[in-house]
């Protein structure tokens, strides 16, 4: 008789080879990770890739339609639309990033302590939770940055403290689980701190979902801190963030001039998109319910 | 009985969280890089008459103190004064409240229609072509932020196919309003028999509900057809199968288990919609509660802030409250979920 | 007669790993066996012997990614695996039914006991509610429920593990079955109510003249309530007889580290061998799957070993089956 497994794919080392993986086993994965891509290169070579400096204003060519030199047409300060959006992908990822890793750094030892201590620590953060509930995030980071001041920093600080409770949340839920499990039970009785018990025994397996979560969150960072610059109290214009772009374009949709706040929308709808699916496909690789096993 | 019991012990174990919500929307002013007393006072304001507006307002007290006397005026109804309108807060909320409550009820509820049966029909073939598509589309519909949608629908609507009315408000300025009654321009005007006010405002809330009804459904979609799926793999529906129930009697299971979790989850869009509401207003020149609200926040009209991100999260929690009432009512047992 | 045949089933799941590699697993290889009318069969073996997957295939309940590359299986003369999901529909529940290992899950949480009961009839023939109500009043008396009236408008959530089982009894039975598969009855239960719903099940299947497959890891289940028995191992039928003889004269190797592994044996005899693990179904060696673990295995257990047959309806899968001394 054979051997009844069969290779698909030769197995390429390394993390590109992991990545490949998962992009074949989920085509939502691929397709999100090469939306991100794409803006992350924009981002990277925004410099080289755009034809005209962002903030340069040309007097004489103002509100033209797409097409000629300004490929997709210039706003009302005669700047050009496209050189905008693509430097606009330097906002977004100037704050989704730092802000995910914000949500990371303070969600996730947040769940950790929680879920393995119980008791006082998890009441506590299970009613901060509670009351965070009860906001509405759009409006509470707006009310925050307003009243705090509409700098990058504070956007940042807003976005990723206000997301982090999620975080804590998932974590918790998977150490809750995992509180009791015989590896955990094993750590403890020969003799581990309860600090290594957590963070180095039960971290490592409570923090795939968090993983999982973390483009999504970061999607939704991006969509806020649009927000907030359409609203006016994010980055201001004339700087080329997406949100403030579309807000100067409100004003021109209704006479016509459509392209200044259409294009910098479909970036955006596209970056959030790219996450999104990022964020979904990996939700399904790493749902164990896909992986149906034999009995 | 049973009901009165609930509620009381819902409200109790709500009383924390009310009373967070009440410190941070308390605490959301003194964290301001702006001097709320500068502000009050206006530019010619000396010092003296700086430090007797302060006094007059308590801002010199501790802050324990200071959160004491704002619980109390609170208890008596008292949310301050708007300093934009010198209406005092919470006349303005209670004026403006109804007409996004329309809005959002409106859009929430046909999202939920459209929703909920998407969600199952995706769930019952998942990675079929119905739920590879009603992914797409949900997946689009978070991704649009909702006041590019609104704006692209003025553009297409507005301008370029003369569909829809102006972007200007709840009703167009040639027709007379029917008396308030309820705050509700549709339920105003059919009470008042006003049928030229009923199609003004019927027209005017078509762009900004469509609008608002595809981004409410689309999360319905993915928690319906996430909530189906998790029942479906359930033990008691492979035990109907294995009973032999047809097709439409699983569905039938399926979808009688389903509306409690798919319920709660559109009590939480519903908060949360009703905060969203803020920018599709702004966009369509509403002039309800969200509109008035963003406004505050952009001017800085402390009071009102506070009034409006207060009315907001006990708007959530009273919610949160009715859901688990319903819930407690379909389901045998409460403790589900 | 023959009411149930399974021929040569094997059943594979075929997954995709995180590393992309598909992967097959062989869960059944060629599982052969009958069940006549009225009689009881027993089918026992260790966890991940395939026991509950071949109930399932005789259900018709197997789906991706379990697929059947080979084998039959006829159920009163209609062939299950070729039956469009409609006339599957019209046997499950009503010809053959299922007592599943889950009871206090399995219910319906949102439905009454007494309407799962009511559903159960009305989906498979047109009787009025009334009627329906009657009988399954009549079931519940049956399998010892006491005060049905009360059950009947009793929340799943509010069963006990036991009264949830003899409620699952009573929905398997309600349309008189010709075939009750139950699957390990009795897990969860507390040992002497484990031997009461036994004890009730058997009564009545064979009081209304149905046959039953019982699937368990318990010899003394088989030893008291089967007429013949099946011994499972890797998704292969090692040993199958009359209960009777099989006790008597068990030749597998496998069938004899199992029953001296029963409690009264162990007590006269001490510990036999049943180490070792069950292999890797991902994985499987050619030839005799339980090799790697038997005491006797020689060269020859290398290529796959020969049905032998010991007495009448009793057969081994050994090649050394005919060296073995009875015990």
């Amino acid at each position: 008789m054979s051997i009844a497994t069969t290779d698909s794919a030769p197995a390429r080392p390394g993390v590109i080879g992991w990545i490949i993986g998962l992009a074949r086993r989920s085509p939502t994965f691929a397709l999100g990770f090469a939306i991100v891509l794409v803006f992350a290169v924009l981002a990277l070579g925004a410099d080289w890739l755009a034809p005209f400096d962002p903030v340069q204003t040309f007097p004489f060519a103002v509100l033209k339609p797409p097409g000629g030199d300004f490929v997709l047409g210039s706003d009302g300060n005669g700047m050009d639309v496209l050189s905008r959006v693509i430097h606009g992908s330097r906002y977004a990822f100037g704050i989704s990033l730092p802000a995910g890793a914000l949500m990371v750094v303070i969600g996730v030892p947040l769940g950790v302590v929680a879920g393995y201590k119980g008791g006082v620590t998890d009441e506590v953060l299970i009613r901060i939770l509670d009351v965070l509930r009860a906001f509405p995030t759009i409006i509470l980071s707006l009310a925050v940055v307003a009243a705090a001041g509409a700098s990058l920093l504070n956007v940042v600080l807003v976005i990723g403290f206000l997301d982090s409770p999620i975080f804590a949340r998932i974590v918790r839920a998977e150490v809750l689980a995992l509180r009791s499990a015989t590896f955990v039970r094993a750590a403890v009785a020969v003799g581990n701190p309860p600090w290594r018990v957590m963070f180095v025994h039960i971290l490592p397996n409570a923090i795939m979902g968090a993983i999982a979560q973390l483009p999504v969150r970061m999607s939704w960072a991006v969509r806020i801190s649009a927000t907030l610059a359409f609203v006016g109290v994010g980055v201001q214009a004339p700087a080329p963030e997406w949100g403030a772009m579309i807000r100067q374009g409100a004003e021109f949709v209704i006479s016509g001039e459509w392209w200044v706040a259409t294009f910098p929308g479909l970036a955006l709808i596209a970056l959030v998109l790219g996450f999104n699916l990022l964020g979904d496909g990996l939700q399904d690789l790493l749902d164990p319910r896909r992986r149906a096993t034999g009995k | 009985m049973l009901i009165l019991r609930f509620t009381l012990r819902r409200l109790l174990v709500a009383a924390p969280t009310v009373l967070g919500v009440l410190f941070i929307t308390f605490m959301l002013v003194r964290i301001g890089h702006q001097d709320p007393v500068a502000m009050l006072a206006g530019p010619m304001a000396d010092r003296a008459m700086l430090e007797m507006i302060r006094t007059q307002l308590g801002l010199d007290q501790p802050l324990f103190t200071q959160f004491a006397g704002y619980l109390w005026r609170l208890a008596q109804g008292d949310l301050g004064r708007s300093w934009q309108s010198n209406q005092p807060v919470l006349h303005e909320i209670i004026a403006h409240f109804p007409t996004t409550l329309e809005l959002t009820l409106l859009s929430v509820g046909l999202g939920a229609i459209i929703g909920v049966p998407v969600g199952l029909r995706a769930a019952f073939r998942p990675n079929g072509w119905f739920d590879q598509i009603s992914r797409v589309v949900s997946l689009l519909g978070f991704s649009v932020p909702t006041y590019w949608m609104g704006l692209m629908a003025i553009f297409i609507f507005f301008f370029l196919l003369r569909l829809a009315p102006a972007p200007m408000g709840r009703l167009s300025l040639e027709v007379i309003a029917p008396p308030t009654i309820t705050g509700s321009l549709v339920i105003d005007s059919i009470a008042a028999g006003n049928w030229e006010a009923l199609r003004s405002a019927l027209a005017q809330l078509m762009l900004p509900v469509s609008c608002f009804t595809l981004i409410a459904a689309a999360p319905v979609v993915k928690q319906t057809r996430a909530v189906a799926i998790e029942i479906l793999g359930s033990d008691y529906i492979r035990y109907a199968r294995a009973c032999g129930f047809s097709p439409r009697t699983v569905r039938r299971i399926v979808l009688r288990n389903a509306v409690a979790p798919v319920l709660t989850f559109i009590g939480t869009q519903l908060t949360s919609l009703l905060a969203a509401a803020s920018l599709i207003e702004f966009i369509f020149a509403w002039g309800g509660l969200g509109h008035w609200g963003l406004n505050a926040i952009l001017l800085g009209d402390f009071a009102a802030v506070q009034g409006y991100v207060l009315t907001l999260a006990l708007f959530s929690v009273f919610v949160f409250l009715v859901i688990d009432l319903l819930v407690l009512l379909l389901e045998p047992r409460g403790q589900r979920r | 007669m023959t009411l149930l045949s399974v021929e040569d089933l094997h059943v594979h799941f075929v997954t995709r790993g995180l590393d992309n590699r598909i992967r097959t697993a062989r869960a059944l290889n060629g599982v052969s066996f009958t069940v006549e009318q009225g009689e009881i069969v027993g089918l026992v073996g260790e966890t991940g012997a395939g026991k509950s997957l071949t109930a399932l295939a005789a259900m018709g309940l197997l789906r991706p990614p379990a697929m059947i590359p080979t084998g039959a299986i006829r159920f009163d003369g209609q062939n299950i695996l070729a039956l469009p999901p409609r006339e599957l529909n019209a046997i499950r529940g009503v010809r053959m039914t299922m007592i599943v290992q889950s009871p206090l899950t399995s219910l319906d949480p949102l439905a009454r006991v007494g309407d799962q009961l009511v559903r159960m009839q009305q989906q498979h023939s047109r009787i009025s509610r009334a009627e329906a109500v009657k009988r399954a009043l009549a079931v519940l008396d049956e399998v010892r429920v006491a005060d049905p009236e009360r059950r009947m408008r009793a929340w799943p959530h509010e069963l006990s593990g036991g009264m949830a089982q003899r409620v699952l009894i009573a929905m398997a039975l309600v349309n008189r079955p010709r075939l009750v598969i139950a699957d390990e009855p009795t897990t969860g239960l507390d040992v002497t109510v484990q031997a009461q719903v036994l004890d009730t099940l058997r009564d009545l299947v064979r009081a209304n003249g149905m046959s039953a497959i019982i699937i368990t890891h318990d010899l003394g289940v088989v030893a008291h309530h089967c007429d013949r028995m099946a011994v499972m191992f890797a998704g292969t039928i090692v040993e199958q007889g009359r209960v009777s003889d099989v006790f008597r004269e068990q030749r597998h190797p496998y069938t004899r580290a199992l029953i001296s592994a029963t409690p009264k044996r162990i007590a006269a005899q001490g510990f036999g061998q049943v180490g070792g693990t069950p292999p890797d179904l991902y994985n499987l060696p050619g030839g005799c799957l339980y090799r790697d673990r038997c005491g006797r295995a020689t060269e020859l257990c290398t290529s796959a070993p020969p049905l032998i047959g010991i007495g009448p309806g009793h057969g081994v899968l050994c090649h050394h089956a005919a060296e073995i001394p009875a015990p």
